[in-house]
């Protein structure tokens, strides 16, 4: 085994990259800059990030659960939407009548399904206590989105809530005598 | 639901229920039926001298006068001569070639009708007696319209006779002839001059002497009369063989009684000559007919034909028309078996054809050279009589001659070869009933067995039935492909035999005759027997098991014949009581009922309770624990008589126990399995009851009156699953009432509320003796057009079909079938339906049910005298098979929701497969050019 060769002299390039620039000369500094430029814009930002650090975390936990709340909130904007096309689409079994409830179903049962996703990022250990209202009245918007539909669903005459829909569960009442008859 | 609701409305309403033009023939059939053809009264016949085409014209022993195509056996016209009220007589016809009209006689009455399209030209009826013979005259006087041939008539009353000459344009009396000397008028006869009235005379001690009057033709008076001593030979008019019509010479001819003898007496002299029989044979003559020309212009010669036990032969006589000698030509020697003998005529020429069980000769009278010999398939029944039809071309000669045969059937054979064959039997038709076919017979008892053994053994049983069948299997295959290949070529999308749609049905006739007839092959007769020698069979009923039925007889004896072969298994003796039904319970037991309602024995089952009607019009239920005196019975109040009582039917399945509302809420069906429905009738007041029974406790669950009933009218009823139907003629009582025929319908529910399943409610059975709750009747009447005699309702397998009320109906000859929807008694009276009811189908109340067209099972066949209309459900639950019988046969199946379970007409089995082998043809040419692109596209994009 022989020792390794030393490493090969970096190229001129990336000394030139590690070294600091020299100081511009007196001639070169007194060059105006090009309109626009800003020497101290790098700077600058650097103070602008650092903003929104230095804010208390009160304030994002209020943020947080203002747009929590707008967004629980938001469904319910549909629902006199739906109502009114519900009603429009009448209770005749069509295709788009089919595919429209179908649709108002999928909605609110992906949305309670999906709950905790859509609040996932709102929540902090702080703001969990809050949030557990504002899902709430999420739900309780979806739950009615669904009632929509459930009402829908009925005006159509899809649920059997009559005494007709389960007439085939009912058996016919036999006689426990037998007549057999003889006529001419 | 409102889906289901939609369909069903669709199913219903629907106006396309109705029999397309290329179903006729094909779902149905129909034998238009005329009754045992009369050898007197059946010839060929030329309707129209233009054409020299001729139709077998008859009159049969119903009095229905037919005309038939000889080509086919269909039936081109026919008319009913009978009258109601009028006394039977034998029904005679005539008709002559060139003249464009056929007289026939029945009872009182003569008419006339065009030969041609069978329309009347002119009725007659005498009062004074019924028609005894009828004759064409065969010349035409100068100036008489062409075409019409005068028609002499003798009348034979009470100890009076009159000949009549009637006009044969308008059928007036021309001239008449009245006798009133107490013989009996007998026939009548007329030669180119004179008309013949003969008379027998009865002879002091016994015997009839034959009186021949002759009668001037235009004038009708009497010329001269001699007297024919024939006492000795004549004991009853039957006994004279034959009266010559219409020839130049014509004859009479009579035995004497020990068959040595034949005495012939040309009529208009006074000699009779004797004619020795020369008995070859060892037998006894049993019968001997005497067969001549009827044509005015035909050679004047003769044919002995003598019959007996076991074989037959004839001779010929030639008639010297001056001398008016009669002498034999020759002889036609004996043939073993039977024979008949038919006369035609072309021009002077006189033939004869002999047909016997293995040949069938046309000789000439002239000469004994025999002009024609077919070989003839043998019938297993006896012919009786034979009519001929001789062309001759040049030396050839051609027959076609109808044989009658004592089965009531006749053929056509056309030069030895059997055309066709008419069943007119069938016409007698009491009772039938549906057969499975053989094969599902086998099948139907190998699955007994299944059921009776235990699992293991049912699967060996089964394995082995399997392995059984494999033994079919190349035969199968090989016939696979030619059943493809004709399933895609036939009109027929789906073969619907194996759906049970063409099941035999098995007749039994008044004549003691069974006959399976197959509703698949438009009701022709698979088999037909013998079974008694009677003409007043009474068929009480027929029962079906596997592989055989038995016939029950009113005299308590049955008959058990094979379903495929019709051979008879085995018989039981008569008893002496006369019963008046008979009652199978399903364990194959039978119970007789006497005419008094009571029965013949006790039954086993203790549970069961039997209902029977008496001869005095009351209703009587049994008990299975005391067949000697009833539990019950039924006294119709008022003094009404029970005339008919109607049972839900032995197959009667019920697809849903309520009634969906437009509401969605249900009205609960009030059924109930022993439910009768009594029909009673008082003839003196005009009133009719109809009666609801509960056939167990005989409680009276319903009654409806109605006054100013037409008892002599029929009176029709029905019952089915939560329903029944009736329907008579009704008077204006009051002025509420209507007029007409009318047409009851009433349903029966649990309750008038909806939802409501009674007081009982959801108990799972119960007791009729215990409780019996009444139920809520809702009914509705209609006046219909015209009578129903008989009333049916279609029967599917499960119940789910509307079902359709079928009625004959006697005035139109047809039957029909109501939707049953029409007929809803909850639908709307006095205005129109809201949409809740629209929903379930009801429309508006209209008091006058007018019979669609589209409701006519029969559509445009003339379907009479139907006695009796039966309905079977097949596999599919859309189709129902209709048979009807009584007078015609008819068969159809009926679809009362349309054909919902069988693929239609057009859908097109071709088009399918080329479809899908278009599809194959395409996926195999571009999967490799699709893959290829998807390989070159991944080159590509890396």
């Amino acid at each position: 085994m022989s020792s390794p060769l030393p490493p090969p002299p970096p190229p001129q390039w990336v000394v030139a990259l590690n070294s600091p620039m020299p100081r511009p000369t007196k001639a070169a500094a007194s060059i105006p800059d090009p309109p626009g430029f800003s020497s101290r814009g790098g700077k600058q930002q650097k103070q602008q990030q650092k903003q929104p650090i230095e804010k208390k975390p009160e304030d994002t936990d209020t943020l947080k659960l203002k747009k929590a709340w707008e967004i629980a909130i938001a469904p319910s904007k549909q629902i006199p939407m739906n109502a009114i096309m519900m009603y429009m689409s009448g209770n005749s079994l069509q295709i788009f009548s089919i595919m429209m409830v179908f649709m108002l179903f999928k909605g609110p049962i992906q949305g309670l399904i999906g709950t905790n996703a859509v609040f996932a990022k709102f929540e902090t250990p702080s703001t969990r206590g809050r949030l557990m209202g504002v899902k709430a009245v999420y739900v309780l918007v979806q739950l009615g989105l669904l009632a929509l539909g459930i009402w829908k669903v009925n005006a159509m005459g899809l649920l059997p809530t009559t005494r007709s829909d389960w007439l085939a569960w009912e058996s016919e009442r036999l006689p426990l005598e037998r007549a057999y008859f003889a006529f001419r | 639901m409102r889906l289901q609701a939609a369909l069903f409305v669709a199913a219903c309403v629907s106006p396309a229920a109705a029999i397309y033009r290329d179903e006729v023939n094909h779902i149905d059939f129909h034998h238009a039926l005329l009754g045992a053809p009369s050898p007197d009264s059946t010839f060929f016949l030329k309707p129209s001298s233009a054409s020299n085409a001729s139709l077998l014209y008859t009159i049969s022993d119903k009095s229905i006068l037919g005309a038939v195509n000889p080509r086919d056996g269909a039936v081109l016209w026919r008319q009913n001569l009978s009258r109601a009220g009028s006394p039977a007589g034998a029904g005679i016809l005539r008709g002559s070639d060139g003249n464009n009209a056929v007289v026939g006689a029945a009872g009182q009455y003569i008419s006339s009708w065009t030969a041609q399209d069978g329309k009347l030209i002119w009725e007659n009826q005498f009062l004074d007696g019924v028609v005894a013979d009828l004759e064409l005259l065969e010349l035409e006087e100068a100036g008489a319209t062409s075409g019409t041939r005068d028609t002499l008539a003798l009348i034979s009353g009470e100890g009076t006779g009159a000949v009549r000459r009637l006009d044969g344009a308008s059928g007036e009396i021309k001239w008449e002839h009245k006798d009133e000397s107490g013989d009996v008028a007998f026939q009548v006869s007329s030669s180119p001059t004179e008309v013949f009235y003969i008379s027998l005379q009865s002879a002091l001690l016994k015997g009839y002497k034959i009186k021949v009057t002759a009668l001037d033709l235009v004038t009708g008076r009497q010329t001269r009369q001699y007297t024919l001593n024939s006492e000795n030979d004549i004991p009853t008019p039957e006994s004279v063989l034959f009266v010559g019509a219409n020839v130049a010479s014509p004859l009479i001819a009579w035995a004497d009684k020990t068959h040595k003898t034949i005495k012939v007496n040309v009529i208009g002299t006074k000699q009779v000559q004797t004619i020795n029989i020369e008995n070859t044979s060892d037998h006894e003559i049993r019968q001997i007919t005497i067969h001549a020309p009827h044509k005015l212009n035909s050679l004047p010669h003769f044919l002995v034909h003598y019959v007996t036990d076991n074989g037959a032969w004839a001779d010929v006589y030639h008639v010297d028309l001056k001398s008016s000698a009669v002498s034999k030509a020759y002889q036609l020697p004996y043939i073993q078996g039977q024979s008949v003998v038919a006369t035609s005529s072309i021009d002077a020429n006189v033939y004869f054809t002999r047909i016997t069980d293995s040949e069938a000769v046309i000789v000439s009278s002239a000469s004994h050279g025999i002009l024609g010999r077919w070989n003839v398939e043998t019938s297993s029944e006896a012919a009786f009589s034979a009519i001929s039809e001789v062309i001759a071309k040049g030396k050839n000669v051609a027959v076609r001659a109808a044989v009658l045969r004592e089965a009531g059937a006749w053929e056509l054979i056309r030069n030895g070869q059997t055309e066709w064959t008419r069943h007119e039997a069938l016409i007698d038709a009491v009772a039938a009933t549906w057969v499975e076919a053989e094969v599902q017979e086998n099948l139907v008892h190998e699955l007994e067995v299944e059921g009776h053994e235990s699992m293991v053994g049912a699967y060996l049983h089964r394995v082995k039935r399997h392995a059984r069948d494999l033994q079919y299997l190349p035969e199968w295959l090989k016939e696979l492909p030619q059943r493809i290949l004709s399933s895609i070529l036939t009109d027929e999308v789906t073969n619907l035999d194996s759906f049970g749609v063409s099941k035999p049905v098995i007749v039994a006739t008044k004549s003691g005759r069974v006959y399976a007839l197959n509703t698949g092959k438009q009701g022709s007769v698979m088999w037909n027997t013998q079974v008694e020698k009677t003409s007043e069979w009474d068929v009480k009923s027929i029962v079906t098991r596997p592989g055989e039925v038995t016939v029950y007889i009113g005299d308590g004896s049955s008959v058990t014949v094979n379903v495929s072969t019709g051979e008879v298994i085995s018989r039981s003796v008569p008893t002496d009581v006369k019963l008046q039904a008979i009652l199978s319970l399903e364990n194959q037991e039978t119970i007789g009922i006497k005419e008094d309602g009571s029965l013949t024995g006790a039954f086993a089952d203790a549970a069961a309770f039997l209902v029977t009607t008496s001869a005095d019009g009351h209703v009587l239920g049994w008990s299975g624990r005391d067949s000697k005196s009833p539990v019950w019975e039924f006294v119709p109040p008022s003094g009404q008589k029970v005339i008919s009582a109607t049972s839900r039917p032995a197959h009667d399945p019920v697809a849903s126990i309520g009634k969906v509302l437009g509401n969605r809420s249900v009205l609960y069906k009030y059924l109930n399995l022993n439910l009768a429905l009594v029909t009673a009738v008082n003839e003196k007041d005009h009133t009719a009851g109809f009666y609801l029974l509960d056939g167990v406790s005989g409680n009276v669950l319903y009654a409806a009156n109605q006054a100013g009933v037409d008892p002599s009218q029929p009176i029709a009823s029905v019952m089915t699953e939560n329903w029944f139907a009736y329907s008579f003629f009704g008077d204006v009582v009051d002025e509420s009432s209507a007029k007409g025929y009318q047409l009851v319908v009433s349903e029966l529910y649990e309750s008038s509320a909806p939802n409501d399943r009674g007081p009982l409610d959801a108990a799972g059975n119960y007791s009729a003796v215990d409780s019996l709750p009444l139920p809520h009747v809702i009914s509705q009447a209609f006046v219909i057009p015209e009578p129903i005699s008989q009333m049916a309702v279609t029967q599917t397998r499960q119940g789910i079909t509307t079902r359709q009320l079928l009625c004959a109906l006697p005035e139109s000859n047809s039957i029909v079938g109501i939707p049953r929807p029409v007929l809803d008694p909850r639908r709307p009276v006095d205005r129109d339906a809201t949409t809740a009811e629209a929903e379930e189908g009801l429309f508006r109340y209209a008091p006058f049910l007018e019979f669609d067209g589209k409701w006519y099972l029969t559509h445009s066949r003339d379907v009479s005298g139907i006695k009796t209309v039966l309905s079977e459900p097949t596999l599919l639950e859309s189709t129902s098979l209709i048979f009807a019988f009584g007078g015609d046969i008819f068969g159809t199946r009926a679809t009362p929701s349309q054909a919902f379970d069988v693929l239609g007409k057009s859908f097109s089995k071709l088009q399918l497969v080329l479809t899908v082998v278009a599809c194959a043809v395409g996926v195999t040419f571009l999967a490799p050019m699709a893959r290829k692109k998807q390989v070159n596209l991944l080159w590509k994009a890396n």
